[in-house]
């Protein structure tokens, strides 16, 4: 299994439009892949789920991968958070 | 006649008879089946799954091509949420253990969903329930067969009344003669707010009872540009609105004509006109205005609803990016005017509750006791000068003493060295001005205009400190008045001391937008407005109607005169937008 903490750093936070890429990146592994804010812990392949942790500028949410391609799928969403979803600022 | 105050999401005016859209309610009565209808239910669920999909599909392919990808991206997320594996098994669950019918199952499973949105707290967060609403009912239209249809079938020019509005079916409205609409529901941040200020169709939203009160035939009135909803109009005020309609219609085809045209009086007198830009509301229509520059961009917002200061790097980048869209015009940039109702959750130093917050610690004062946010943001603006030709302008908002201008005037020399000796050089001096909204600084501009390259003077400030009204307060709000004699002479003051030393003044808030005070003024000899991208045209083409010289004569009656009854009588019958 693989765990790390990541930090919310686009400015709008986790809304439909970051929230969708999270669930259609998920979607593509096998794993399950979990994330989870102030005890709420929510599948990261369902785009309503990422949408209600409301995660807003400046949080972090903790990322949870398990399964035969964990590394994969970890990598992959990492990078999505990384580059702050694709979003200018 | 019944008038109904809502959030004008739209601009325009529209009349005609009402059509009620039939609600799709959510509701919460549980209808149960037998176990050999459970197989029927699940593929009535799975059918409409499907086709709902395909129909989000087909309806993003046209958004795409027609208001970009941005607005696709919401259909996206749509079909996402209906595809969501904790929707899709709430449902399968209940019909196949509960014997819920599958219209029951989507509505409880939605009304579940939906509960969980509740509980957010932001307001951002919280609206995204209506995305879930909004597939969800696609849904349960499509469950139905074709309740959907009903917009298609609307065959007379007829204005739209319904609960709630979805962006799927507001793409849907222009093509099916619907002139106009107006919702229960709706916030200035819903999709639907969004996307109807792209569609050109007035609309109005967050009117809370407008589906209860108008019935299918009602004649209403759907004002855009105040936010009203007028069902039954007597008259008179039908006469009126159809004389606004004509004028906002003639307006709107001289406004085709005129975006290429210099911003000159009939007798050539050049005033600058620049636009206040919001990074976050930009559209379509904002991209093609050609205009002298931006006037204002304020960035408070980049420090709000967030735990932390921006960063440095996160401020440059978006000043960048603005500022490039100016090419080789200015681009004023106002530092962050926190304080009073703009309140940042993160820690600043010296910051207590303050019992008046729009006169304590707020604009200037709070970056002077916040060293390093004034740095950061200096820094930020300074990288971006090094960056694109632009002019760049840093306007200091709630100067009310020279000493400020000073302290500003010192870090800003400061940083900007820092940057000089990494090796970077603004590629054009960078222009350092004061926001003239605190009486103080107004009246003794010239103790501190010799420090400043131009000057901004903040009409909705200013007036509310001259008059001491705040415009928030009912009790007291009719009395915050642009006409009050002490208003024009102090705008009129500022502006003749500006002049002495040779210094640029710009007017921004409402009033430089406000048709009857654009010609006093141009009479005072303003150097330029700065306005909203969506009166941009409007100013314009008054300006261009108004002759200086008479405006000159105005300007300098309103100055004799002793009463707001009198200034206002004299500017509202030269409006030129009325006339």
């Amino acid at each position: 299994m693989i765990e790390q903490n990541l930090q919310i750093s686009n400015r709008l936070g986790l809304h439909a439009r970051p929230a969708a890429l999270i669930a259609q990146t998920a979607a593509k592994f096998q794993s399950d892949i979990s994330l989870t804010k102030d005890q709420i812990t929510i599948n990261a392949k369902s785009i309503m789920g990422v949408m209600m942790l409301a995660a807003e500028f400046g949080s972090s949410v903790c990322l949870k991968v398990q399964g035969a391609d964990e590394q994969a799928a970890f990598e992959a969403l990492k990078k999505i958070f990384d580059d702050k979803f694709n979003e200018e600022f | 006649m019944l008038v109904l105050k809502g959030i004008p999401a739209s601009p325009g005016v529209a009349i005609g008879p009402a059509v009620l859209l039939p609600g799709e309610e959510v509701t919460v009565s549980k209808h149960y089946i037998l176990l050999e209808d459970v197989e029927g239910e699940l593929q009535k669920f799975y059918h409409a799954l499907q086709k709902t999909v395909e129909e989000l599909d087909q309806c993003s392919r046209k958004v795409n091509a027609t208001l970009g990808a941005e607005y696709a991206s919401l259909l996206d997320t749509h079909k996402l949420i209906l595809q969501d594996p904790a929707l899709k098994d709430a449902v399968l669950h209940k019909i196949q253990t509960e014997y819920i019918a599958a219209r029951s199952a989507i509505s409880l499973t939605l009304t579940e969903l939906a509960a969980n949105f509740d509980k957010i707290e932001d307001p951002f967060f919280k609206e995204r329930r209506n995305d879930l609403f909004d597939a969800g009912k696609r849904l349960l239209a499509n469950l139905e067969g074709n309740k959907r249809d009903f917009l298609a079938s609307i065959k007379k020019p007829s204005l739209l009344v319904a609960h709630d509005l979805f962006p799927s079916d507001t793409i849907n409205l222009q093509e099916n003669q619907v002139l106009g609409f107006c919702t229960d529901l709706g916030g200035k941040t819903s999709h639907t707010a969004l996307l109807a200020q792209s569609l050109n169709i007035p609309a109005v939203v967050g009117l809370s009872t407008a589906s209860k009160d108008v019935a299918n035939g009602d004649i209403i009135i759907i004002d855009g540009e105040n936010g009203l909803l007028v069902i039954n109009p007597d008259r008179y005020t039908l006469a009126n609105y159809r004389q606004i309609k004509r004028e906002i219609k003639k307006t709107e085809s001289l406004l085709k004509t005129i975006n290429h045209l210099p911003v000159v009086t009939k007798d050539g007198r050049r005033v600058h006109l620049y636009v206040n830009y919001d990074p976050r509301t930009d559209n379509k229509y904002n991209k093609t205005l050609i205009t002298d520059g931006l006037g204002l961009l304020r960035t408070e917002f980049l420090f709000m609803n967030t735990p932390h200061p921006p960063t440095e790097e996160d401020q440059y980048k978006m000043y960048l990016a603005v500022a490039k869209r100016f090419d080789m015009r200015p681009a004023t940039i106002r530092l962050a005017d926190l304080g009073a109702d703009k309140m940042p959750d993160f820690p600043l130093d010296e910051l207590d509750e303050d019992d008046n917050p729009f006169m304590g610690c707020r604009g200037v004062r709070l970056l002077l006791k916040n060293p390093e946010l004034l740095h950061t943001q200096l820094r930020a603006i300074i990288r971006t000068a090094c960056e694109v030709p632009a002019q760049i302008q840093l306007l200091i908002p709630m100067v009310s003493s020279v000493e400020e201008v000073r302290h500003v005037r010192a870090a800003f020399q400061q940083t900007l060295q820092e940057i000089e000796q990494s090796g970077k050089k603004p590629l054009n001096k960078i222009a350092l001005g004061a926001m003239i909204e605190v009486p103080s600084a107004a009246i003794a501009l010239d103790g501190m205009i010799n420090e400043l390259d131009f000057i901004s003077i903040g009409t909705n400030d200013l007036i509310q400190y001259l008059v001491a009204v705040d415009r928030v307060n009912p009790e007291v709000a009719h009395m915050y008045d642009p006409c009050h004699p002490a208003v024009g002479r102090t705008i009129h003051n500022i502006i003749q001391t500006a002049h002495k030393r040779g210094k640029h003044v710009s007017i921004c808030g409402e009033i430089a937008s406000d048709s009857k005070m654009l010609p006093l003024l141009l009479g005072w000899e303003v150097d330029g407005l700065s306005v909203t991208p969506r009166m941009y045209l409007r100013v314009k083409n008054n300006i261009r109607h108004l002759n200086f010289e008479h405006c000159s004569d105005l300007a300098q009656a309103v100055l004799l005169m002793g009463s707001s009854a009198e200034i206002r009588k004299l500017v509202e019958e030269n409006n030129y937008e009325d006339s």
